[in-house]
């Protein structure tokens, strides 16, 4: 995305001067930028086409173009989808966890960089920092591990605490309520620290003359924050706010995968299981591309629609 | 300006997909032209081909702790050499995953890599392939080149050969691989807790019942300082087969075979008449705290329940007939006896009586295991053919259960061979190499009698006579599978594993469910199961089964 952005502008400024020269000063910058859109087009473009297999009989042996076209007008597997009771559940959890996700885990980062950015005391700062993102490099299935000796009923440390103390079990992971508060908990967890990095380099690039210039009419911590380290931001917020609601039917898969189990699943199965499930498992590939497709064009709407909006609110969309 | 590079970026994506369409469509063509079974007998010189050829074969990779590569070990290398040398054939073998072999088998099957000869426990999936083409059919083959194959028609028979026959349309597209015997299902218990408590074996369902309370009340005196870990009785992932035998003991025992096929998609048994009474029977065991809390955390292939076992918190369970005693010294059985003591140990149990008093169990037949069957990428039907020849002789089958005398087995006084814990390259990945023996699923020496004797002693680090008692017990009160011989169910099209997925769900919530909201939970999740495809299937199979067999409720 970056790098189309990226792209896009030089071309802007082309467009001024004669772009023959242009091309031929920075022909080695060109050159850079081969490779990755050498790599958007076979990896990204290039499968596009089996897209197709949404409208499609899908067979393994023949070709896309071979294949007979699906009743309906090619359009009996979505038809199909909005008839499958699990595929409208997995729609509704995908939607409602992402939600969820975007409102409590979306602000959380920003509070961090702007906390962490307050601390005067280098090492404990880059400490903090460290610590924080650290768990970024984790793998779902390493922490879901994590969560079982945590939050287990019967023997997960929590658990042991709270009935230590004389409490009842909490099921963290085996009541469908509860599982939902512990995904969102662990999503965050994971992330948080990560996803303060961008926020803390656009601190960063506040000109500290902005804060001087604060200090000297008398403004305190939280005034500054409020009036500088925010509005310096807020342009890095709407871009990633942007690009979290064109994600909002997206869903990765190993976070629920790893952490979903029967006793949950009605609250756990989202879009990218459902597909994984039916489509991999269960060789309904033309299902199952129909409703990755129905995921990604719903996403682009969604994306175009906040795009709109934060233009219209006078802030700089993604491009 | 901009619009030009656009316009020059488009072209491009088209241009270059173009290329990469034409290049797919090569290799897509090769393997449609690949039924090039019309190469006679003449290829073949006293069973050789005069020409080398060169096979691919699926084996299971069970990434057991210390096991050899199964792909390339002693066992490999023997069949190997014996390939090349009896009918000048080069094999080679790819592993899959055992926990995820669906899946790894769609994909390569999907990708046109998969391999000459695919084995696999589920005929949906080759059922669902054969419709689009992905499969070769075996029946004319076997036509053509059946009087060949004598050790493979001796072992399997007409009866396995072609169990999966379509009358109507005359295609096989699998063959089935037999099971040597056909035991099913075990109960285990705790010997020395019964001992240390002064009870019995159970014999009826209220004396288990009474053992695993007794269990859980003396948690302190049986486990010490662990007592909170003790899982009286365990049941985990899988629950329609780890509490098989309860379920079985509610079904009725006059059930009809028809009943029995129309509730038969779902080997589970999970809408056969008596299933949800058997769960909650379990479902008030699971609130007594007797059933291990844990147990929907932990998915299929996960070793944390076995720990358990091995570590001695578990004091009875349902599983494989033999499960405690596979794997040699790190079955469970050797473990127990290792980490808790000489007296520890597992034995086996039949307590799961039906209305009709007796422990009924209802187990497959020769068929209904493995499936053996050749992709439409399969180049050499004929070099697969003769493998499966090969595979099925006595000799290589006895050989590659029992490996060489004083490596892998001795030979005792009254000629039974006995299975000894091997080292290094002789270690066996499964129990008696059933990974190679494709269309042998247990012990079977060539000799019935010695197979017999042999079995008790099949297992290296466990007492024969622990075995012998499971042996017994599984082969006791025993009801076979019958073949429905009904044309294809077009409703069960790739539905076996949303509906298997959604029948481990319903089994799991109702088991965990408050006892007083069990029949809700158990109903509606039913409800959603007949509703999401099982229905229609049901349906479908009454429909084909009375129109093969009529008014007729047995199919004989």
């Amino acid at each position: 995305m970056k790098v189309i952005a990226a792209g896009n502008s030089a071309v802007a400024v082309a467009e001024k001067t004669n772009w023959k020269a242009y091309l031929k000063r920075y022909w080695q910058l060109y050159l850079l930028l081969l490779l990755p859109m050498v790599y958007l087009l076979v990896f990204k473009y290039v499968p596009m086409k089996y897209v197709l297999i949404a409208f499609k009989k899908y067979s393994i042996v023949q070709k896309v173009g071979e294949m007979p076209w699906a009743d309906n007008h090619g359009f009996q597997y979505f038809i199909q989808a909005f008839h499958n009771r699990d595929f409208l559940n997995a729609l509704r959890n995908t939607i409602s966890l992402n939600l969820l996700d975007l409102v409590i885990g979306f602000p959380i980062p920003i509070i961090f960089a702007l906390i962490l950015n307050e601390l005067n005391i280098k090492w404990f700062k880059k400490s903090i920092q460290t610590i924080a993102y650290m768990p970024h490099f984790l793998s779902w299935v390493i922490i879901y591990g994590l969560a079982i000796q945590l939050f287990a009923p019967s023997n997960g440390l929590v658990n042991m605490f709270i009935t230590k103390l004389g409490g009842e079990t909490v099921p963290f992971l085996n009541d469908p309520g509860k599982w939902v508060g512990t995904y969102i908990f662990l999503g965050i967890w994971q992330s948080f620290g990560w996803n303060s990095i961008i926020y803390l380099a656009a601190i960063a690039g506040i000109s500290p003359e902005l804060y001087e210039a604060a200090s000297v009419d008398g403004a305190g911590r939280f005034r500054k924050m409020w009036h500088i380290t925010l509005p310096g931001i807020k342009g890095t917020i709407v871009v990633l706010l942007i690009m979290a609601l064109g994600n909002i039917l997206g869903s990765a898969f190993d976070r629920p995968f790893a952490l979903q189990n029967n006793l949950v699943m009605q609250n756990a199965e989202v879009i990218s299981t459902f597909v994984y499930k039916n489509g991999i498992k269960g060789l309904q590939f033309s299902l199952t591309t129909a409703v990755g497709l129905f995921q990604s064009v719903v996403g682009v709407f969604f994306l175009l629609f906040a795009n709109w909006l934060s233009r219209r609110l006078g802030e700089r969309g993604i491009w | 300006m901009k619009k030009r590079i656009v316009a020059f970026v488009l072209a491009a994506t088209m241009g270059l997909s173009m290329v990469a369409c034409g290049s797919s469509s090569d290799s897509g063509s090769k393997s449609t032209s690949s039924g090039s079974a019309s190469a006679g007998d003449s290829e073949l010189v006293d069973g050789k081909f005069a020409e080398t050829k060169h096979i691919t074969v699926e084996v299971y990779d069970r990434g057991n702790d210390g096991g050899t590569d199964p792909t390339d070990n002693m066992y490999t290398d023997y069949i190997k050499k014996g390939m090349l040398e009896d009918h000048n054939v080069e094999v080679e073998f790819v592993s899959v995953p055992r926990w995820t072999e669906t899946e790894e088998i769609n994909n390569l099957l999907a990708s046109g890599g998969a391999p000459d000869i695919c084995l696999t426990y589920s005929y949906p999936t080759i059922q669902t392939y054969a419709n689009m083409g992905g499969v070769l059919d075996m029946k004319p083959m076997l036509d053509q080149y059946g009087s060949e194959l004598t050790n493979l028609n001796d072992w399997l028979g007409d009866t396995n050969i072609y169990w999966d026959l379509d009358d109507e349309k005359g295609t096989l597209w699998a063959i089935e691989g037999k099971r040597a015997n056909n035991r099913r299902i075990n109960t285990f218990m705790r010997k020395d807790w019964l001992d240390k408590l002064g009870l019995e074996e159970p014999k009826t369902k209220e004396e288990f019942y009474n053992c695993i309370c007794a269990f859980r009340d003396n948690a302190k005196e049986l486990l010490g300082k662990d007592a909170d870990k003790m899982v009286p009785f365990s049941v985990s992932f899988d629950v329609g087969w780890r509490a098989a035998l309860l379920i079985e003991s509610e079904m009725d025992p006059k059930i009809t075979d028809k009943e029995f096929y129309i509730n038969g998609f779902d080997d589970r048994k999970l809408t056969q008449k008596g299933t949800k009474e058997a769960m909650k029977t379990l479902n008030k065991w699971y609130n007594e705290g007797l059933l291990w809390k844990d147990f929907a955390l932990y998915t299929a292939g996960d070793s944390t329940e076995d720990d358990m076992m091995k570590a001695g918190y578990v004091g009875a369970f349902q599983h494989n007939w033999d499960y405690p005693f596979r794997s040699g010294d790190d079955s469970i059985q050797a473990n127990l006896k290792r980490i808790v003591g000489e007296d520890a140990k597992y034995v086996a149990v039949d307590c799961f009586e039906n209305s009709e008093g007796k422990t009924l169990k209802y187990v497959d037949s020769t068929a209904g295991d493995r499936k053996i069957f050749f992709p439409s990428t399969n180049d050499e039907p004929l070099a697969s053919l003769l493998y499966l020849d090969w595979i099925s002789a006595p000799e290589h089958i006895k050989y590659l259960q029992i490996g060489d005398e004083g490596v892998t087995h001795n030979v005792l006084e009254d000629g039974a061979i006995e299975c000894i814990a091997a080292t290094g390259d002789a270690i066996m990945n499964s129990g008696n190499n059933i990974d190679y023996t494709i269309t042998c699923n247990g012990l079977s020496l060539g000799d019935e009698d010695l197979t017999l004797l042999s079995m008790a002693h099949s297992y290296p680090s466990c007492d024969p006579a622990d075995v012998q008692q499971a042996l017994d017990y599984a082969a006791t009160n025993n009801k076979i599978a019958k073949n429905v011989k009904v044309p294809e169910i077009v409703a069960e099209n790739g539905m076996g594993e949303a509906l298997g997925a959604k029948r481990d769900v319903v089994f799991d919530t109702a088991l965990a469910a408050k006892e007083k909201d069990f029949d809700k939970v158990w109903d509606s999740g039913i409800e959603d199961y007949l509703a999401s495809g099982a229905q229609a299937i049901m349906d479908e199979r009454t429909e084909k089964f009375e129109a093969r067999y009529g008014d007729s409720k047995s199919v004989e």
